[in-house]
């Protein structure tokens, strides 16, 4: 779910935009030049991934991915998100102009920790990689949606209601982004390994 | 509920029979255009005659329409300087954004329909951008009357069984406000990008500053994506063949995990290809560009009227 505008306060828009704006410098820095396609390629993948639908009972819910995005680009996970949520604002009215430092927050730091968290834990067998994945791609989600409803709610007491729906909305997709994850990362690390910063175990 | 500053309507139909016709209104104005566009998804020109297999992502056909379709009209925003527009444009988004009366989002949002009709740009796309909020917003319709805390003065409407769920009108009228804004801002998002060629408005935000690495990425990224449309719908074609049918169960979750891995797996590799391909030719970090920026008056004179203007709805909104 994207933030649009007008809903936020100035201070929390123009704030969020100061923060991530950091984070991204941050992470540039912290970009190789040659590293560019893979964040290039990762941003147009999650932009084109978020528009998947997976049906849900009578209705559908689309995919976040910050965790995905997090395990596989690490540091540079921010700014790739930044960027596809420009794009997604720009191009598809997907989360507001006025929102796009807060959106970028919201989606970004969950994809940092999940990174981060993914690199701790991750082990060495395909078993413990799944599970890893799974759990990054359901602590994503709830981070993204606990961050939602934070920033809805600095709005005031009006937008509590809001922001206690948003985050009871995003249940199911805890779960279902979780296990997609796992099977993503299953199918990465025994096709292209390297995507997931192993070496191809050579037979 | 006893306080006299309140004024709590019990089942009196016409104010209620008002309000829900505004708010019916407003719902219908937001859903009709996807319902449209999702109609229109089967016909229309095809990226490489393939428009029809929308069947995994449900959304209408975005490959085709790119946002720099119609660079080529001549207008008042098509002949604006693409920094000075960039600049004053997202200057002018702001002060909507933190409007607070309802009356001067509306004098916005008026603004915004008129940018649009001087800019002759067509109306389709502004309305899909509707449609795609459309969601969320309704979302703060449905949800906002029931959720705000009671203000003093305000007016609640109560079906004398259930008092105890009361529709507060002061909370319509913030998600109101919440919808013309964002309609307002999300209108002028066209005439801001639809009137110039992507890489010149990207040229033109390197200009005002932003790092040239983020630069190249949008303008990568945004050519990615289509590909990338396109590529998911080949896959999701492939499946249908195959005799996948999505639904709610473990195994089309393990489907959909295996279809985002070779997404990632196809793109990168394809990436790959591509950059080497760049490096042949002679890639060095950053695109030439073929053209100069030149602001004349007029273009200030343009960008002066819109920051000017918002400044002015700002001054209203603490004045009224």
């Amino acid at each position: 779910m994207h933030i649009s505008d007008g809903v936020l306060p100035a201070a929390v828009s123009i704030g969020s935009f100061v923060a991530s704006g950091a984070l991204a410098a941050i992470g540039i820095k912290m970009t190789r030049p040659e590293d560019l396609p893979k964040v290039a390629v990762v941003t147009a993948a999650f932009f084109v991934a978020a528009l998947v639908h997976v049906p849900l009972g009578p209705t559908s819910v689309h995919l976040l991915l910050p965790g995905l995005v997090g395990l596989l680009l690490g540091p540079a996970a921010f700014v790739s998100i930044g960027l596809g949520l420009t794009l997604q604002s720009l191009l598809f009215q997907f989360g507001g102009l006025t929102a796009i430092g807060a959106n970028s927050l919201m989606m970004g730091l969950p994809a940092l920790l999940a990174g981060l968290v993914f690199r701790l834990v991750r082990g060495k067998s395909l078993v413990s990689h799944v599970v890893a994945g799974a759990l990054c791609g359901s602590l994503g989600t709830a981070c993204a949606a606990i961050l939602l409803a934070v920033l809805l709610a600095t709005g005031g007491e009006s937008f509590a209601g809001m922001a206690k729906l948003a985050l009871a909305a995003h249940l199911p997709v805890f779960f279902i982004e979780g296990i997609i994850s796992g099977f993503t990362v299953s199918f990465l690390y025994r096709v292209k390994p390297e995507m997931l910063g192993r070496q191809r175990e050579h037979r | 509920m006893n306080d006299p500053a309140l004024r709590i309507i019990e089942i009196q139909l016409l104010p209620a029979l008002a309000v829900a016709a505004v708010w019916i209104v407003v719902l219908l104005i937001f859903l009709l255009p996807k319902r449209e566009a999702g109609e229109r998804k089967g016909g229309g020109a095809g990226f490489h005659g393939h428009s029809h297999d929308d069947s995994v992502t449900g959304e209408p056909d975005w490959a085709v329409p790119q946002i720099d379709a119609t660079a080529g009209l001549t207008s008042p925003f098509h002949q604006w300087d693409a920094r000075v527009k960039i600049a004053a444009l997202i200057g002018y988004a702001f002060c909507v954004a933190f409007l607070q009366q309802l009356v001067v989002a509306a004098v916005a949002l008026a603004a915004s329909v008129g940018a649009i009709y001087l800019s002759k740009l067509p109306w389709r796309r502004p309305l899909a951008r509707l449609a795609a909020m459309a969601g969320f917003l309704g979302m703060f319709l449905v949800v906002m009357p029931f959720t705000v805390p009671v203000a003093p003065g305000d007016t609640l409407i109560t079906l004398p069984p259930l008092t105890a769920i009361s529709f507060k009108v002061s909370g319509f009228l913030l998600a109101l406000l919440i919808v013309v804004k964002a309609s307002a801002i999300a209108m002028i998002m066209e005439p801001l990008l639809a009137t110039a060629p992507f890489t010149v408005t990207v040229q033109g935000l390197s200009r005002l500053g932003a790092p040239s690495m983020i630069c190249q990425m949008l303008l990568l990224s945004h050519r990615y994506i289509f590909v990338f449309l396109h590529e998911i719908k080949r896959m999701a074609r492939s499946m249908r063949v195959r005799g996948f049918r999505s639904r709610t169960n473990l195994a089309t979750l393990e489907v959909y995990g295996n279809f985002l891995g070779m997404l990632f797996v196809r793109s990168f590799d394809r990436t790959q290809r591509v950059y080497d391909a760049m490096l042949c030719r002679g890639y060095n970090g950053a695109f030439p560009t073929f053209f100069e920026f030149n602001a004349t008056r007029s273009d200030w004179a343009k960008g002066f009227f819109w920051v000017g203007f918002g400044i002015a709805l700002i001054v209203f909104d603490h004045l009224l």
